[in-house]
């Protein structure tokens, strides 16, 4: 059995490791010190459960738990943490496993014999719940069975065609298997809606141009490019932009 | 300070305090004003009136806070009926006095004895000299009684702001973040097992921090006693993050006898770490600096911030509103704390007055 540690501090991993240990001498473990380290030791190592805490800098506990949970084989999910009222509430009534700091050995026994994996749903409904930030600092897209993560600010503009969406970004273009209207509700602060099928990143654009014939067009920081506005949606795209920029 | 404290036991205001003195008057004047617009007559406004008026009230006004000043003292001794009681009864006693001296001070200068028909002249006389009793007591014994109570309400008032800002006082000073303190558990527990001494250290700190957070004694913490705490906290955060915690000190060697509250500069310390250094993945470093001027000590905590973080402050601004609240308290002084917020930085200054030399 593999077992995957994240926490930001280096005392909290060791004193879940020695229990590890002291629990059963088969466990193999890997730490990682925040969410975003977890997922690439989680892409390489492929562990069974995943031990993590929730407040942790660059990428937080639930963030990760999400992104862990679209893996084509996702590690169950036990979450440890000090206070977290908010999150508290939430694990019990999504029958979410967590345990308390400082844990204790009968606790994170019984936790790991019957760790389960966390559907994607549930960590959706937590993620609301985090005070101040609602939205993923991330995207994931699994290719070759590995996560792959999309920071959310480089992220120039969403496109949509038919069935799925494009995300243009620095990196290039990647297709994710997300809804506009989904990303547009959780971005609604940094995104515009500028087209029946495009989601643009306020903070990418550099103006808003009007052509020959009346239309609106958006152009793009970088590479210049030109992206149309409709005409129901310029108004709105004008006031925003008016806003990002004070 | 003693002053405030006084106040606060009796509901009267200190008639001896000069500021007192003043509004007296001018409420004084404001009656004579009243008194002299009052007569719904066709003549004009009499001049000679409002100077007559003005100079009697006060007169009064000055007689009865004069008395009430040298009553001051007494009033301690005895609760609120009987201070309202007593007072009252001061000020209508003065009040009639003085007005029976103006009444005999104007007519025995004015009286002509030569006039026929003299007991009939004495007789109106002795008419207007009740009559102008009648009215100097009842236009008295009102307002005293309005300013009497005016004093009541206001002194209400002011103790349960007061009282209010006491229990405020006690229950945020007593909050020692949980997630702090269950973190803090959880570091000891781990270094039980791997550091004992550490372990043996840490607990030590922390219940030198809980026995600051409980101190009742507000009056004799002092500079010193707080940058100890703030060591002890951020020994137990050391331990906790390890090298993303770093600090830089910069204390000189401070003027002694420096009081504030305690706990006021510690819970700006923890805002610095669980908001800046807790957030970023390569932790970073706090200044902690302090800065001796003339008349103030000028201390300053400084640490980086996640940058596209632009939520956190809800949580920052408890703490930091009751650490500004405690210190303008204290101190009676405003703009104590002042923040600063740049693109990586999160700056808190707060201004200590030092005593007079």
């Amino acid at each position: 059995m593999k077992i995957l540690v994240v926490d930001d501090e280096q005392l909290a991993r060791e004193r879940v490791i020695d229990m590890l240990a002291k629990i059963d001498n088969q466990i193999t473990v890997v730490e990682a010190d925040n969410g975003r380290s977890a997922l690439e030791i989680a892409n390489n190592d492929q562990p069974d459960t995943v031990l993590i805490d929730i407040r942790m800098p660059v990428m937080d506990g639930l963030e990760c738990a999400f992104h862990l949970a679209a893996m084509p084989t996702p590690p169950s999910v036990i979450f440890i943490t000090a206070y977290e009222k908010h999150a508290v509430k939430a694990f019990e009534t999504n029958a979410i496993d967590y345990l308390l700091k400082p844990v204790r050995e009968e606790r994170l026994t019984k936790a790991i014999e019957k760790a389960a994996i966390i559907n994607r749903a549930n960590l959706a409904a937590l993620q609301k719940l985090r005070q101040g930030k609602a939205n993923r600092s991330y995207l994931s897209v699994v290719s070759q069975g590995k996560i792959q993560l999309i920071p959310v600010e480089e992220i120039r503009y969403f496109k949509a065609d038919q069935k799925y969406v494009t995300v243009y970004w620095e990196n290039g273009e990647t297709l994710i298997d997300e809804s506009l209207k989904g990303l547009e509700d959780e971005f609604v602060e940094t995104f515009i809606r500028i087209h029946r099928n495009a989601l643009v990143s306020i903070a990418h654009i550099v103006s808003l141009e009007k052509n020959r014939d009346g239309g609106y067009y958006i152009i793009m920081k970088d590479n210049q490019e030109k992206l149309s506005v409709s005409r129901r949606l310029a108004v709105e795209a004008k006031q925003r932009m008016k806003k990002f920029s004070l | 300070m003693t002053d405030t404290k006084e106040n606060i036991k009796s509901f009267l205001p200190d008639f001896c305090n000069s500021r007192t003195v003043f509004v007296l008057i001018l409420v004084a004047e404001l009656l004579a004003i009243i008194l002299t617009l009052a007569p719904l007559s066709y003549n004009p406004i009499n001049f000679t009136n409002l100077a007559m008026n003005s100079l009697f009230i006060q007169w009064v006004t000055l007689a009865c806070i004069g008395v009430l000043c040298a009553f001051r003292k007494q009033f301690y001794m005895y609760n609120d009926h009987w201070v309202a009681t007593i007072s009252y009864g001061i000020t209508i006693l003065v009040t009639f006095v003085l007005a029976e001296l103006t009444w005999w001070l104007v007519t025995m200068s004015s009286i002509d004895f030569n006039v026929p028909q003299y007991e009939h002249y004495i007789f109106l006389l002795q008419y207007e000299h009740y009559l102008f009793l009648l009215r100097v007591m009842g236009i008295s014994a009102i307002t005293w009684a309005l300013a009497l109570r005016y004093f009541y309400i206001q002194h209400q008032y002011r103790q349960q702001i007061e009282s209010e800002s006491e229990a405020r006082y006690q229950v945020l000073q007593a909050r020692i973040k949980p997630h702090f303190l269950f973190n803090c558990l959880n570091t000891i527990a781990s270094l039980i097992r791997r550091q004992p001494e550490m372990a043996e250290q840490a607990i030590e700190d922390l219940a030198d921090l809980f026995r600051a957070s409980l101190q009742d004694n507000r009056d004799s913490h002092t500079l010193e006693d707080e940058l100890t705490i703030c060591k002890r906290y951020l020994r137990i955060e050391q331990h906790r993050l390890g090298k993303r915690l770093q600090l830089d000190w910069q204390i000189p060697t401070l003027p002694v006898n420096i009081k504030l509250p305690a706990l006021s500069l510690q819970p700006l310390l923890e805002n610095a770490i669980y908001h800046g250094i807790e957030q970023l993945g390569e932790g970073g470093t706090v200044l902690f600096s302090c800065v001796v001027e003339e008349d103030h000590l000028l201390i300053t905590i400084k640490n980086p911030v996640p940058e596209r973080d632009n939520n956190t402050h809800h949580g920052n601004r408890l703490a930091q509103d009751n650490v500004r609240q405690r210190l303008e308290s204290f101190f009676n002084k405003d703009n104590l704390l002042s923040v600063y917020l740049t693109d990586h930085n999160y700056t808190v200054s707060v201004i200590v007055p030092s005593p007079k030399a």
